[in-house]
């Protein structure tokens, strides 16, 4: 009953969500494949990103490439306050349990959001969409926004950089070395701390980035923050907390069934996605990419 | 060293947290004339988060002005309004805390607010069991008038009812020949609502009408792209909405690329703070409907109020200022005509009776207490006169003619086992 070309769109449209989810999960799982810290704020970075784009591309008015100048620059911002929040607070947390880290990011979560409120008063606000991605392409007859492929390339360009960062650089040997056993890495004389700074700050700007992207796609509001890192949350307990592979496969995973659940069986699109968590947390409580914590 | 930077951040911090706060919480209505009588007070508790923050916002200003002009007249029968505001996170419970404390340490008068339909059911219960008036000018679910009727609730904002069935109608008049519908809708108590009245109200108009596809994006979506492609294989003759603020916005923008606007036609809340945060990508030609944005019905008096407050604020006022406004002066006419600010002389005084307000004459309907107020609706166009995009072919539908039928409120409260 269903043609082959609606039931592909679908599929795209689900890859284009897939996409956007990447981008925000992957720093998630970066940071804590590496500092072991669970990030709740990590999507207050995200969500101040795509505010601090909003004003940077608004202050400069350049037009075509006002919006990519004002997404490095937020990036950037980002990745600075990464190491403000790194330096002052979670730094001092990793001796301490689970439950004093994800009090204090979720803290950093207030603040930043009385940070917005306080200077961009919570309108919600818009960019459109910068050129060349203002329309679409043809597939099959069918359009796709153009906007949603410069999304997936820049998904594709994060998992090769993150990819090559970690498995093919003296500094991917150590950060893996690290996540596996920091007594050990620190015994041999290699600044663990700094190590740990940069990664957060990588992070960071990965948020940071990833909100810059969302601001023309959709639009930038108070309360993106928890509803992203709810579904990242969904991504990285499925793909494996940690896994670069493991947040690559979630985010497919949770981007095809919510785009399938919304053609459907709409009113359940979204308990398909925790239902598939629950089964992953039964199945294989590590994640389908991770490992058992030691 | 590293001790001083830290009583450094908490320090920044602890004053990030403060500002904020001091701007939403105390900032008393001052009164022109110090009185020495006692103050009325006016409990504004609204929901100062998540997609909510900025109607309650503009909302207090609306709120604001009123209080202003009225305490410059000399008040509530001579006695200057305070206003004390509350902030219910969004969350049901701290509604439910908030409002008690108003209540009882800060013994309020009335109480004005909130904007989420789901904080407002909640709150409807204590200031019941309080015997306080409150009156709802943004939070609009028709369960505050109809099934969980309290004699001490009023409306001035149209109920998902009323908006839904004058928007359908708007909607039927554009596209007659319109047989085959999709909706979407937030998937929580508002939209729900909306959603129903929708589809009761085509049926009447197009007896074979046929609803292909309910769409139920969960509020705060931020990517409707497989909803857009869903909706858009189902190859429906127009779409019914009522996706409203930063989800409409991020709907229009994902939806424009697929020319979902040129081939379908499409109906949902484009209000002013929606049209201006659009700006160039506002879609032309497509339907609208709004609950008294400035433009939508610019009589001289809400014409004054726009002077009032550009002057004050620097922005055109939208709809959610324009009905808190008319919230306040509501009250001053009931207390006005109770000769008392005694809760049950104003129910029984404000129940029929008709104000002047910014968006013409209504009254409120002795039944429910919903007001009779105007919905609006129109087709998104470009205007020279502002620099954002406006709508034509505005119609103004008075509360009377799509308001539920007292009969059917009866039935209703048959079920939920309200006596009046």
């Amino acid at each position: 009953m269903m043609s082959f070309d609606v039931l592909f769109n679908q599929f795209l449209s689900g890859i284009a969500r897939a996409a956007l989810l990447f981008l925000v999960a992957s720093g998630l799982s970066l940071t804590f494949g590496v500092l072991r810290v669970l990030n709740f704020s990590h999507g207050s970075l995200y969500m101040l990103g795509a505010f601090v784009t909003y004003s940077v591309w608004k202050v400069l008015l350049i037009p075509v490439v006002g919006f990519y100048i004002a997404t490095i620059l937020a990036s950037l911002i980002m990745g600075l306050i990464g190491i403000l929040i790194e330096f002052f607070l979670l730094r001092r947390l990793y001796a301490r349990g689970w439950p004093e880290q994800l009090l204090a990011t979720y803290a950093i979560v207030l603040i930043i959001t009385d940070i917005v409120k306080w200077g961009w008063g919570g309108e919600f606000l818009s960019i459109p969409r910068p050129p060349p991605f203002k329309g679409a392409v043809f597939l099959f007859g069918f359009p796709f926004p153009s906007y949603n492929f410069f999304v997936i390339l820049l998904g594709l360009i994060l998992v090769i950089v993150l990819w090559w960062l970690v498995y093919k650089t003296r500094l991917g040997d150590i950060i893996r070395a690290a996540a596996h056993d920091r007594e050990m890495v620190s015994a041999l004389g290699i600044p663990i701390p700094w190590l740990f700074t940069w990664i957060f700050v990588l992070g960071s700007i990965i948020a940071g980035l990833s909100g810059a992207v969302t601001a023309p796609f959709g639009s930038i509001a108070l309360g993106m923050d928890i509803e992203i890192i709810v579904e990242c949350f969904a991504v990285v307990v499925i793909g494996g907390m940690g896994s670069l592979p493991g947040t690559l496969l979630g985010s497919f995973i949770v981007g095809q069934v919510y785009a399938f659940g919304i053609m459907f069986k709409p009113e359940l699109a979204l308990a398909f996605i925790f239902m598939v968590m629950a089964a992953v947390l039964i199945i294989r409580p590590w994640g389908i990419f991770g490992r058992p914590e030691r | 060293m590293k001790k001083v930077s830290i009583i450094i951040l908490m320090l920044f911090v602890s004053s990030l947290l403060v500002i904020p706060m001091g701007f939403a919480q105390t900032k008393p209505a001052p009164a022109k004339k110090p009185v020495s009588k006692e103050p009325v007070k006016i409990g504004a508790i609204y929901d100062f988060a998540g997609p909510c923050y900025m109607y309650s916002e503009t909302g207090m200003h609306g709120l604001r002005i009123a209080v202003e002009e009225i305490n410059s007249k000399g008040g509530f029968l001579g006695r200057p309004i305070e206003v004390i505001v509350r902030d219910t996170e969004g969350k049901v419970d701290v509604a439910v805390r908030e409002v008690k404390d108003l209540l009882l340490r800060e013994k309020v008068n009335f109480l004005i607010g909130p904007c989420s339909s789901g904080t407002g059911l909640a709150m409807q219960v204590v200031h019941t069991e309080y015997k306080t008036i409150r009156i709802s000018a943004i939070a609009n679910t028709e369960g505050q008038t109809v099934d969980k009727f309290s004699p001490y609730f009023f409306q001035v904002v149209p109920n998902t009812y009323m908006e839904a069935t004058a928007a359908t109608r708007y909607l039927h008049k554009k596209v007659p020949t319109a047989k085959k519908f999709c909706t979407i809708n937030p998937d929580y108590e508002f939209g729900r609502r909306e959603a129903a009245a929708f589809t009761e109200e085509i049926k009447r108009l197009v007896p074979d009408a046929e609803i292909l596809y309910e769409a139920w994006p969960k509020f705060g979506e931020k990517d409707f792209t497989a909803f857009i492609t869903a909706i858009m294989a189902k190859k429906p003759d127009a779409v019914h909405s009522s996706l409203f603020g930063g989800d409409l916005v991020a709907f229009t923008k994902q939806a424009a690329p697929y020319g979902f606007f040129e081939k379908i036609p499409f109906i949902a809340l484009y209000d002013l703070p929606v049209l201006i945060a659009l700006g160039p990508d506002a879609p032309e030609g497509t339907f609208a409907f709004a609950r008294g944005d400035f433009f939508q019905d610019p009589n001289p008096k809400m014409m004054a109020f726009v002077d009032k407050f550009r002057k004050a604020r620097g922005t055109y006022p939208d709809g959610w200022a324009v009905m808190n406004y008319d919230a306040v002066y509501l009250l001053k006419a009931g207390v006005d005509k109770a000769k008392t600010i005694e809760t049950e002389a104003v129910v029984k005084a404000l129940e029929g009776i008709t104000i002047d307000s910014l968006r013409g004459t209504f009254s409120i309907r002795p039944l429910d207490h919903m007001g009779t107020v105007p919905c609006y609706q129109g087709t998104i166009a470009k205007d020279p006169a502002y620099p954002f995009k406006i709508w034509k072919d505005i119609t103004r539908v008075p509360g009377e003619q799509v308001v539920r039928p007292e009969a059917s409120v009866r039935e209703i409260w048959k079920k939920t086992g309200v006596v009046r």
